[in-house]
């Protein structure tokens, strides 16, 4: 029993510390959270569904274009609602505008796809077993991710541009770095990470519209637990709120579980509102 | 200087108001007629419409004080129509507690809604503006869970019978006239609210924060006041809402009909009350237009947000903002009027001198203040000067309260004002302007100056909510203070005018009216003169002058050398925080250590 | 190699080339920031290797010249750098045509490397031409060179300040641009800072100094400009009589 929920918690907390991750990248390139960090999620959970099991397309093809999908819209959030409110932070209208965004693509899916829980094919064709790839999946999206921002940020040009936009927005303009292309790749960037965390958790969470709200909330614990823009607190925070949870559902079931991990949230947060790891941890990657 | 402002072509000020006042209550008028006689033309279908429009409307004008004047982004306020729908319906049901008298049981909901309220809205005080917009959407799908988990009581999914109201009410448009009578309360209680200084300041919470401060509004203490009574609208709404529905369950209160009452609010416009009202009914009655759409409505309501957030923020309001569209005069000049101010700011006794001493202030390792002491004292301008970096602003930051040194302390007599919280500083009679100016641009010049008197009104919240006699009384003493700034500083014919129309040096003169609204025993200007012309600076000296011969101390931080060496009393140079010279300005003037550092050497 | 700190004051340098056209040329510039006018019309020419200094009380709105020029500020009037129309330009496209501004404060990107912040300042360099470039520019500051690896947050402020020049210098600009490359610093490295300025001359950069020390720069520029309430009120070149009491009465306009 003991296994199964740490399993299933760290495999739904990789999934949460994906999503925090994606609000994480678009907060450090433009100061602003977005609401569409979950809708990216279920974006890749329905695309995911969509392309291999509706059409039939091989499993990775269906993962490339469920990632190209998310990073579409991760572009389309900069340039219709971010970026046009950028000029009047003070009013908190991105809040406004990314809500909307983000309720029209979960309407739209909805609608078109459906509100009941839609299959999520398995993608490799091995037997199930006590450490299923619907549980491992999650954990190595989670790790490639983390590596693979690594090797962006320290070994690349483009790298080190997004993160001098997050550290100093003026001197990197000052000194001529093309900072709207910066920010548009940033986004777009998010949005694949975030259609990863759908995709991955596929098996978990199916192709659901639901999952948008859902991860919009849950993927944004780790980000206020953790401090903002801090993916290694993000991460951490992420695999603690997934093991917490799945516990209270085995304690106490579904509804009391949320109830639990609110709480829980909610005075985390009062007594910590820039996380827990301080203010100081805001220029870290 | 002597010549009083004319009224450049604008009509007489008897006038102005009398037609303002019409046209501003015209709309309302109009709506309440049309209510009051709907059974004489809509059938029973759009007396249900109505009905429903009515219920929303009670939760929304209490959220629109919340979103739409103090900006707080509550986007999970259905919780508290689901509890108020909930506490109502079993308290009526008698499934826990013998059967209640609906009424009392609609009671008992609305001050449920006020307390959960409170709790939803506490954290607004703590958290970033999106940490909060999280929380309350985290409240509103737990409360929703909890109803479907808390079977024995709510019936889980289910649901409740909601409550019958007795006769007359509970025919279909006895019920109706029930809830447009209700509509027409909220209506005219959140009128009242707006009108007040609360409401004033509320907006300057939203658009100006550290200005409220300074003004002596305490946040905390008038959001809770706004959460507790949004809340119990909310509560009413909810049991309303019940009995509208006949029967609940808990997926008749979803995310989306959260979102619907926000947009209802902001398709109306922040800081108004006609425009959310007008907002709520078109979001009412327009699924009923199409009713393929309905499967859409969700989608169209997002889409509507989107186009509004980015085209037309200001919403309904704006549009319908005849008046701010009317041409301003290009040629204005500011006149002030000095002899005035012995009747602005009356007769003060004297408090004694404002002082630092020994203050240090870092800033994680830079000393921005390195032992410093400084006497300002009534009746007399001290200029303080010094170059970029050298602790002006800062240390008029200190003694505004913004921030606490280190060591040291700032008094005003005998006491301390640094351990002292923000807003207490305007008790003490300390005021100030700020380096860029921090007003409420959509409000009119004439509201911004009254935010300056705000601590001085009498009557609570609650009297301003049933427009009490105490509380008419402080408007209009308010009003006719505030009128009287602005005629000081001469710019009485812009009472009137939306504050962002207005040219920077205006600005400058509404903040500077504004302070002399706590008619000040001491009066800090942060740069006033940066973005005047030279004939402004001039007479804002002469003002300023004036002011301190009427007894205030003023601290007049500035870069301006012709302004300081013109008016000020005594200066003091600072340079990297300390003090490095002291004198009358003639003394400064030839020292030569001051004009290096001043001018850089 | 760090050359003596003790250059006669008022040192005659050699007279600018002569171009035919100025390398910058500035007329009627205005800007402010919001509604607040800050320039009202400034007219003002540079010369290809000149060093300008460009001196004013606080508030006088230095700063916000630089940031106007390199498009940091939007601006009305007209601008013309090296024959082209700047108008529109933002800092990307100003470092392209050769114009860098180094900005006030000394703003590095603390927790990159020294390498790697001057490598972002590479960024628009073809790729095979980056490493080269910022070994370049860290020939002018040996101090900095031999720290290449190491963080910036881990630099002196001194040492930080030599590093935001570098970031200019990997650009090879036309005309170099610093916002008060002095301030917090000690003497001896503003001097240091300085030396680089007259190397840059030698080689035909142009600089236009934005600075508070007054005797240093006047010993280090060609021409000076003063600045007070957002117009020129002084234009002057550093080998004329009386300078410094010029320059004070200039700022006080005319009071005694």
């Amino acid at each position: 029993m003991v296994e199964s929920i740490v399993l299933s918690g760290v495999a739904i907390g990789c999934i949460y510390a994906l999503i925090a991750i994606a609000y994480n990248v678009m907060f450090s390139a433009s100061r602003v959270f977005s609401f569409t960090a979950g809708t990216l999620g279920m974006v890749g959970g329905i695309l995911g569904s969509l392309f291999i099991l509706r059409m039939g397309l091989p499993a990775w093809a269906g993962f490339l274009l469920a990632l190209a999908g998310g990073a579409l819209l991760g572009v389309v959030t900069e340039i219709v609602a971010v970026r046009p409110v950028l000029k009047s932070l003070g009013q908190h209208l991105y809040v406004l505008s990314t809500l909307a965004l983000a309720l029209i693509v979960q309407q739209f899916a909805a609608i078109e796809w459906g509100t009941d829980a839609q299959p999520f094919p398995r993608l490799l064709d091995i037997a199930r077993g006590a450490f299923d790839q619907q549980y491992w999946l999650p954990m190595l999206a989670c790790v490639v991710t983390i590596v693979a921002l690594e090797l962006l940020y320290r070994h690349t040009l483009v790298g080190h541009a997004f993160l001098a936009i997050a550290e100093d927005n003026y001197a990197a303009r000052a000194l001529g770095l093309p900072e709207r292309g910066l920010r548009l790749a940033s986004f777009a960037l998010a949005g694949a990470i975030g259609a990863l965390a759908g995709f991955a958790g596929g098996q978990l969470l199916l192709a659901f519209f639901a999952n948008a709200p859902m991860l919009t909330f849950y993927g944004f614990v780790p980000v206020a637990l953790g401090g903002m823009g801090n993916n290694r607190g993000a991460i951490v925070a992420g695999l603690i709120l997934g093991l917490f949870q799945q516990t209270a559902n085995f304690l106490v079931g579904g509804i009391f579980a949320s109830v639990a991990v609110f709480t829980a949230f909610i005075i985390v947060l009062l007594a910590f509102p820039d996380g827990l790891a301080g203010a100081s941890a805001q220029r870290r990657v | 200087m002597t010549e009083a402002s004319t009224a450049q072509g604008q009509p007489a000020r008897a006038t102005q108001w009398g037609s303002g006042a019409i046209s501003h209550v015209l709309p309302f008028l109009v709506l309440l007629v049309i209510g009051l006689t709907l059974p004489l033309f809509a059938g029973g279908y759009w007396g249900v419409i109505a009905t429903r429009a009515c219920v929303y409307w009670a939760l929304v004008s209490g959220l629109n004080l919340l979103v739409g004047f103090a900006g707080q982004l509550a986007i999970g306020w259905v919780a508290l129509l689901t509890l108020g729908a909930y506490t109502t319906s079993v308290l009526a049901a008698g499934n826990v507690l013998p059967a209640l008298d609906p009424y009392l049981a609609l009671a008992i909901a609305a001050m449920v809604g006020a307390v959960l309220g409170l709790i939803i809205g506490l954290p607004a005080l703590r958290l970033r503006t999106f940490y909060f917009a999280i929380t309350t959407l985290g409240f509103a799908t737990i409360v929703t869970q909890i109803a479907l988990a808390w079977a024995s009581v709510t019936g889980g999914g289910v649901g409740v019978p909601g409550p019958v109201f007795p006769p007359p009410f509970d025919s279909q448009w006895g019920f109706y006239y029930f809830c447009f009578a209700i509509a027409v309360v909220c209506t005219w209680m959140t009128m009242n609210v707006a009108a007040s200084r609360f409401g004033r300041a509320l907006t300057a919470i939203r658009d100006a924060e550290v200005a409220a401060e300074a003004c002596g509004i305490s946040k905390s203490r008038l959001l809770i006041a706004v959460f507790l009574f949004s809340g119990a609208l909310a509560g009413i709404a909810g049991g309303l809402f019940a009995s509208l529905q006949s029967y609940i369950t808990p997926d008749a209160f979803t995310i989306e009909l959260s979102v619907l009452f926000f947009i209802g609010v902001l398709i109306g416009g922040r800081g108004s009350i006609l425009g959310p009202l007008l907002g709520t009914i078109l979001l009412t009655v327009l699924p009923e237009f199409a009713a393929p759409l309905v499967a859409w409505s969700t989608f169209l309501y997002a889409v509507l947000l989107l186009v509004i957030v980015l085209a037309i923020p200001g919403g309904i309001a704006e549009l319908l903002d005849f008046k701010s569209r009317r041409p301003l005069h290009s040629d204005r000049a500011i006149v002030p009027r000095p002899e005035l101010l012995r009747r602005l700011l009356g007769e003060r006794e004297d408090r004694g001198a404002l002082t630092l001493e020994q203050v240090r202030l870092s800033f994680g390792g830079v000393r921005a203040i390195d032992g410093l002491d400084l006497t300002i004292l009534p009746g007399q301008v001290h200029g303080l000067i010094g170059p970029n970096g050298s602790g002006k602003t800062t240390t008029l930051n200190v003694i505004s309260g913004y921030y606490t040194p280190q060591q040291g302390v700032a008094r005003l007599n005998e006491v301390v004002l640094t351990t002292l919280a923000h807003h207490a500083r305007a008790e003490m009679r300390i005021a100030r302007t700020f380096q860029t100016p921090r007003l409420v641009g959509e409000a009119s010049v004439l509201e911004n100056v009254m935010i300056g008197g705000t601590i001085d009104g009498q009557g609570s919240f609650a009297e301003s909510l049933f427009s009490l006699p105490r509380h008419r009384r402080d408007e209009a003493k308010l009003r006719e203070s505030a009128m009287l700034a602005l005629q000081t500083v001469g710019l009485e014919p812009l009472a009137g005018v939306r504050t962002d129309r207005l040219q920077h040096s205006e600005l400058r003169f509404i903040e500077i009216a504004r302070a002399l609204m706590l008619r000040p025993a001491f009066l800090l200007l942060d740069e006033p003169a940066a973005g005047l012309s030279a004939e402004e600076i001039r007479r804002l000296g002469a003002l300023v002058v004036a002011i301190a011969q009427a007894g205030t101390g003023v601290l007049l931080v500035e870069h301006h050398a012709d302004l300081i060496f013109d008016i000020c009393h005594h200066v003091t140079v600072l340079n990297l925080g300390k003090m490095l010279a002291a004198g009358t300005p003639a003394e400064i003037r030839s020292h030569r250590e001051v004009v290096n550092a001043y001018l850089g050497g | 190699m760090p050359t003596s700190a003790a250059d006669p004051p008022h040192s005659v340098a050699e007279p600018p080339r002569l171009a035919a056209e100025p390398l910058l040329r500035i007329s009627g510039l205005a800007t402010g920031y919001g509604k607040i006018g800050v320039l009202h019309g400034i007219d003002l020419t540079i010369r290809a290797g000149e060093v300008v200094a460009l001196l004013g009380p606080n508030g006088a709105g230095k700063t916000t010249l630089l940031r106007a020029l390199s498009g940091l500020l939007p601006w009305s009037g007209g601008v013309q750098f090296d024959g082209r129309d700047l108008s529109g330009a933002g800092p990307r496209e100003a470092a392209k045509a050769g114009l860098v501004h180094v900005v006030e404060g000394h703003r590095v990107f603390t927790q990159q490397t020294v390498f790697d912040n001057l490598l972002l300042a590479a960024y628009d360099l073809p790729r095979r031409e980056r490493a080269a470039r910022v070994e370049e520019a860290l020939g002018y500051f040996p101090e900095i060179a031999e720290k290449r690896h190491e963080r910036a947050v881990s630099l002196s402020g001194g040492q930080q300040q030599m590093l935001a020049v570098a970031q200019g210098l990997v650009r090879r600009p036309r005309l170099l641009m610093l916002d008060e490359p002095s301030a917090g610093l000690s003497p001896v490295l503003v001097d240091r800072v300085f030396v680089v300025v007259r190397r840059l001359r030698e080689s035909g950069t142009a600089v236009l100094l934005v600075e508070q020390l007054i005797e240093k720069a006047l010993a280090l520029a060609d021409r000076v400009y003063a600045l007070a309430r957002g117009s020129i009120v002084l234009e002057a070149a550093t080998s004329e009589a009386d300078l410094p009491h010029r320059l004070e009465q200039a700022y006080f306009a005319g009071r005694s």
